[in-house]
């Protein structure tokens, strides 16, 4: 019986050498049904080409390192199957919106000085000391942010945002899910540092709700969700009286 | 960001074609602030438009307000986030909520607009 094999189509892109990217096709093995797109380009890395450039580390769904554009779609490599496209050829592209380095190889710069800037940690306006105990929460005080906690900055969201890619200076969906998932937490006191980013003009009210963002998140997360209530925030707090006490 | 973005996908073009709604609508309001304004000369002098484009005009602009209404109060569950009693409320009661509200507007502002003109 014949080995079942895939067409792979990546881009490869050098830019000391290339004006533009470019495709190109590799007819690989496809051994099992449980393999993915990841473990496509670790072949191709592995056995055909090694100049083959991506980011990849846990392939367990959990580092968002491996998001790239397959067959059109912001998805994890790790978590597209081969066996949904087969026989029908794979192309894989790295994510829109981003300028490339090389190949399937992104620069992120611009999302990681998105992502600081909204604070995303816990700020207090008072540390205690540690033997002070710890900040106690009930299950429905965690539940309120929970879903927003799954980020795993995979920049999907960035990917499939056509305002993002329209207007690069959006703040975009993922930084805005997570200092939403701060400002939501009762342990949290730092919304008052957060609102000048988030409530800015290149903030929330750039999105205008496409909503593609929660489509392709691969952790349910629901960016759009958080944008939305952070508009209706930051409105009731500039509308009503006292709205902008800390 | 090619200019046929909105192609790439289906869910990319309903966004636009909800965004593009809002123009013959903001038309059409152009106009009923003109007509506002000709009405305030008198009943004598007053000619509503009656012509077949205008009246067709008239119609599309309803399906896109209609459209445009519906995906606005589809995403009210989205959007709102409310606690009753400690309780989340759920979605889809703030969205039915939305929905029966808006009946309840149209019935309203149908029975004045009839009222005045009779």
């Amino acid at each position: 019986m014949a080995e079942k094999r895939i067409t792979l189509r990546a881009t490869r892109y050098d830019p000391d050498k290339d004006a533009a990217p470019r495709l190109q096709s590799y007819d690989i093995p496809f051994s099992d049904d449980s393999m993915v797109v990841l473990d496509a380009l670790n072949y191709i890395k592995s056995h055909v080409d090694g100049s083959l450039s991506y980011r990849w580390s846990c392939r367990m769904g959990i580092c968002g390192s491996c998001g790239m554009m397959v067959n059109g779609t912001p998805k994890l490599t790790c978590s597209a199957f081969l066996r949904d496209y087969w026989p029908g050829a794979v192309t894989v592209q790295p994510l829109n919106n981003f300028p490339i380095i090389r190949d399937l190889v992104i620069d992120m710069e611009d999302f990681m000085h998105k992502l600081k800037s909204v604070k995303p940690w816990i700020i207090r306006k008072q540390e205690l000391p540690l033997g002070a105990g710890e900040h106690r929460q009930t299950t429905a005080q965690i539940e309120e942010f929970k879903q927003f906690s799954q980020c795993i900055n995979c920049m999907l969201c960035y990917s499939a945002c056509p305002v993002y890619g329209l207007n690069n200076e959006f703040l975009g969906p993922a930084a805005i899910a997570l200092a939403r998932r701060y400002n939501l937490d009762s342990r949290d006191e730092g919304l008052t540092k957060r609102l000048p980013v988030i409530a800015d003009s290149e903030g929330v009210w750039e999105c205008s709700f496409v909503g593609e963002c929660s489509v392709v998140c691969p952790k349910g997360v629901d960016p759009a969700k958080a944008i939305q209530q952070t508009k209706l925030d930051t409105t009731l707090r500039f509308t009503l009286p006292y709205g902008n006490r800390d | 960001m090619p200019s046929t973005w909105w192609t790439r996908n289906r869910r990319y073009f309903l966004y636009v074609v909800r965004e593009f709604t809002a123009l013959p609508m903001a038309l059409w309001l152009l106009w009923l602030l003109y007509d506002i304004k000709s009405a305030g000369n008198g009943a004598a002098n007053f000619q509503p438009p009656r012509s077949v484009p205008f009246i067709a005009f008239s119609a599309v602009c309803f399906i896109f307000a209609t459209y445009h209404s519906y995906t606005f109060l589809k995403l009210a569950g989205v959007i709102i986030h409310l606690r009753v009693l400690d309780k989340t409320v759920p979605p889809r009661l703030i969205v039915l909520t939305m929905f029966g509200l808006w009946a309840l507007a149209t019935i309203v502002i149908g029975a004045v607009l009839i009222g005045f003109a009779r």
